[in-house]
């Protein structure tokens, strides 16, 4: 199980109707963790994910940052999560 | 009504000396060679402003212009305000609105203002109605006071108003020329000069109609444009972030970036807690009750209104709340209360302040207070340190400094010319160039964007260069790229920290923006692949003016217009020694997030690929007499000779 610290900014924000929490999962990418949140928050894979390829939507942004670390633009779903990472989606 | 063809382009000159008018045609090959908006009054104003004109004085001409595409769906009400600065250089800003169309609607695509007025005037234009009205009623009064005078005497809703409010009335250091309230630009020193003229404001109706010249051609142009700036269709990251909270989100972002000028920008991160009290999510929650737009603008985000809800300032209304206002009257000063930092932003459109002068000048009054270089002897007794200053005194001390009262006349003079005063190496705490404060992006982790600040003629202007980031690569290929002239390798190019290439790519951006500019339309437009592929807006610029312009050509316009402003700069005697960023950005790291400070071993490089690529003198940075020839301004190699420059 991870521990992961998410934020939600702009567009994602209205979706969750939170700024940020803290949340449990045992996701190990970026792709299952949208999968996941979007079980809690309807809309979430929709805008992420394009359903035709499959791959990140290009008017959509993650950043990504592992502990301690500066945060990086995610550019490929299947990057591995790892706990206590701080992920900033919009 | 007549309806106006886009191909001719004419100026309204007036004499505030003698209340005299004309009303002049430019030539109509101007608008393939200069396009318009800030080509043309670039092109003006180094034609027309002598080297050494007194920037106060009668012969200085406020230039205030739009171009062929304003008034149709895509000029955006795009205004170009241009004339020279008190500091010397070439001063150039854009605001949006809907003056520009309204302007067009009555027969102009310009003002030239010159001379000076005795007494407080107004310019009324109504197509070939023009009168140099009294203002001595609406002097003192405020940008807010000003328009709802104003639409009073004239109450048709469709006139517009561009005025000053009472700091550019006092000679205020970056003064706005205001219009619609919240819409500012100008401040290279437009308002200042349009202050000196004793030219309150300027209203403008006109009842003529505009067309493109080809509509089938323009509207399947526009469909094109449409779906890169859409929210729905855009492949842009920002587009949604950008048409709807809007660019405050990057305070939330900023801080774990190292990109948050915090206290004076002596840390680049921030108090998360604080962050999120002036984030766009929380105006969005809270404080906005309207979205306000620009004419015709896809993206109505940029002036949303507001009122604080509850508190000391309860009812307090303003607009327009971007990225410049949680940094500079935020991070920069320590500034975590939403509330405040809203009524000061509020203040500074009603006195006609530029918020960065304020917001980078406060910071700089702080550091110095806990420097010890200012005392309370010096600040009226006010404890002006970061985070826990007074509220109210601050709140004062924004009138002071609009009025020129107390500590608020030394603040007036912004950073650079109060360090010049005190001295005692305050000059170390002020971030300004040529001039002039900094704005919200900053540029130890974006080397691009240090050495825009750097070389723009104008002072830090992010709209020389904005948006400072790539498309998705995957939207364009290497060989498109080559067949649009882009000789980048986009990977180095945009890698922030890394110095290879960030010349050449300064150089593009900053001819394509001059571009959109011209046209005129909004950078903040520049989405998608706009930034890279400009065929969109060559094929709007074609459709509405007949122009059959080959795409080289057009790139060539934002060549010759980045050169005229580099000429006009050069004739006054700036040069690559003016061409810093500074002292603390050149001097001290960040070393939480490993970013460099900006030496001259980095910054060096930069400067020399940037001005070999422009073909330009790597000492002076004159252009090359080739490079002259090349971009048809061999008319003004002569006049550099007769003011001693030398060509090569």
């Amino acid at each position: 199980m991870k521990a992961l610290q998410l934020r939600y900014v702009a567009a994602a924000y209205p979706i969750t109707s939170k700024l940020d929490e803290e949340f449990k999962t045992t996701a190990s990418s970026i792709q299952e963790l949208i999968k996941e949140l979007d079980d809690v928050y309807g809309g979430f894979l929709e805008m992420f994910i394009n359903e035709e390829s499959g791959k990140l939507n290009l008017n959509t942004m993650i950043y990504y940052g592992e502990k301690s670390k500066v945060p990086v633009a995610v550019l490929d779903i299947d990057q591995a999560i790892t706990d206590g990472a701080r992920i900033t989606f919009w | 009504m007549r309806i106006r063809e886009n191909r001719v382009q004419t100026v309204l000159r007036v004499d505030l000396s003698d209340g005299s008018f004309s009303k002049e045609e430019l030539p109509e090959e101007w608008t393939g060679k200069y396009i318009g908006a800030r080509g043309i009054t670039s092109r003006l104003l180094y034609d027309e402003v002598k080297k050494g004109t007194d920037p106060y004085g009668p012969e200085n001409i406020l230039y205030i212009g739009t171009g062929p595409l304003d008034g149709l769906p895509v000029g955006m009400g795009r205004l170009s305000m241009a004339c020279k600065s008190p500091r010397g250089t070439v001063a150039e800003g854009s605001a949006g609105g809907f003056f520009g169309p309204e302007l067009r609607r009555a027969g102009y695509e310009y003002l030239a203002i010159k001379g000076k007025s005795d007494k407080p005037v107004y310019l009324y234009i109504e197509n070939d109605n023009i009168e140099i009205r009294n203002a001595s009623h609406l002097w003192g009064l405020s940008t807010y006071e000003t328009d709802a005078a104003l639409r009073f005497e004239i109450p048709d809703p469709d006139a517009q108003f561009r005025y000053i409010g009472p700091a550019a009335e006092n000679l205020v250091h970056a003064a706005t020329i205001m219009g619609n309230l919240n819409s500012c630009g100008g401040r290279a020193g437009c308002g200042e000069i349009m202050g000196s003229k004793k030219l309150k404001a300027i209203v403008v109706r006109g009842h003529n109609g505009i067309k493109p010249h080809d509509y089938d051609a323009f509207v399947d142009a526009y469909k094109v444009f449409r779906e890169r700036v859409d929210i729905k269709t855009s492949r842009d990251m920002w587009t949604p972030v950008w048409n709807t909270y809007g660019a405050p989100v990057l305070s939330r972002l900023f801080p774990d970036l190292g990109n948050l000028m915090t206290r004076n920008a002596r840390e680049m991160t921030w108090d998360a807690e604080k962050a999120i009290n002036i984030s766009s999510e929380n105006f969005m929650d809270n404080y906005a009750y309207k979205a306000k737009a620009c004419w015709c603008c896809p993206a109505p985000s940029c002036q949303k209104l507001y009122s604080v809800p509850s508190g000391k300032y309860k009812g307090f209304k303003g607009g327009n709340y971007w990225a410049g206002q949680p940094i500079a009257l935020g991070s920069l000063i320590d500034n975590g209360n939403m509330d405040l930092m809203l009524v000061i932003s509020g203040l500074c459109n009603q006195y006609g302040l530029d918020i960065f002068h304020i917001g980078f000048t406060l910071g700089w009054a702080m550091e110095c207070f806990e420097e010890g270089i200012l005392t309370k002897a010096d600040t009226e007794g006010m404890e002006l340190r970061f985070g826990t200053f007074d509220e109210d005194a601050l709140v004062d001390l924004i009138g002071k400094i609009a009025r020129k009262e107390g500590f608020g006349e030394l603040l007036s003079l912004g950073c650079s010319e109060a360090a010049k005063r005190i001295g005692k190496g305050s000059d170390r705490f002020c971030l300004s160039v040529k001039g002039q404060e900094l704005e919200a992006i900053a540029e130890r982790n974006l080397l691009m964007v240090a050495l825009g600040v750097a070389v723009s003629e104008v002072g830090p202007d992010h709209t020389r260069w904005y948006p400072p980031y790539p498309c998705n690569p995957s939207l364009i290929t290497k060989d498109e790229l080559s067949n649009l002239g882009i000789d980048l390798d986009l990977r180095l190019a945009f890698d922030t920290r890394n110095p290879a290439e960030k010349g050449k790519l300064l150089r593009w951006f900053t001819i394509s923006r001059a571009i959109v500019e011209a046209l005129p339309s909004c950078v903040f437009l520049v989405r998608d692949t706009l930034g890279l592929d400009l065929r969109p807006w060559w094929n709007l610029f074609k459709a509405a003016t007949g122009f059959d312009l080959e795409y080289q050509e057009l790139l060539k316009a934002g060549e010759r217009l980045m050169n005229l402003d580099r000429l006009f700069n050069v004739r006054e005697g700036f040069g690559r020694q003016d061409d810093r960023v500074p002292y603390r950005i050149s001097h001290e790291d960040v070393p939480k997030f490993g970013y460099k400070k900006i030496d001259d071993n980095l910054l060096n490089p930069m400067l020399d690929e940037y001005y070999a690529s422009n073909g330009w003198d790597l000492d002076t940075t004159v252009p090359s007499f080739a490079k002259l020839i090349e971009l048809d301004l061999e008319d003004t190699v002569e006049d550099l000779w007769a003011n001693g420059i030398k060509v090569k």
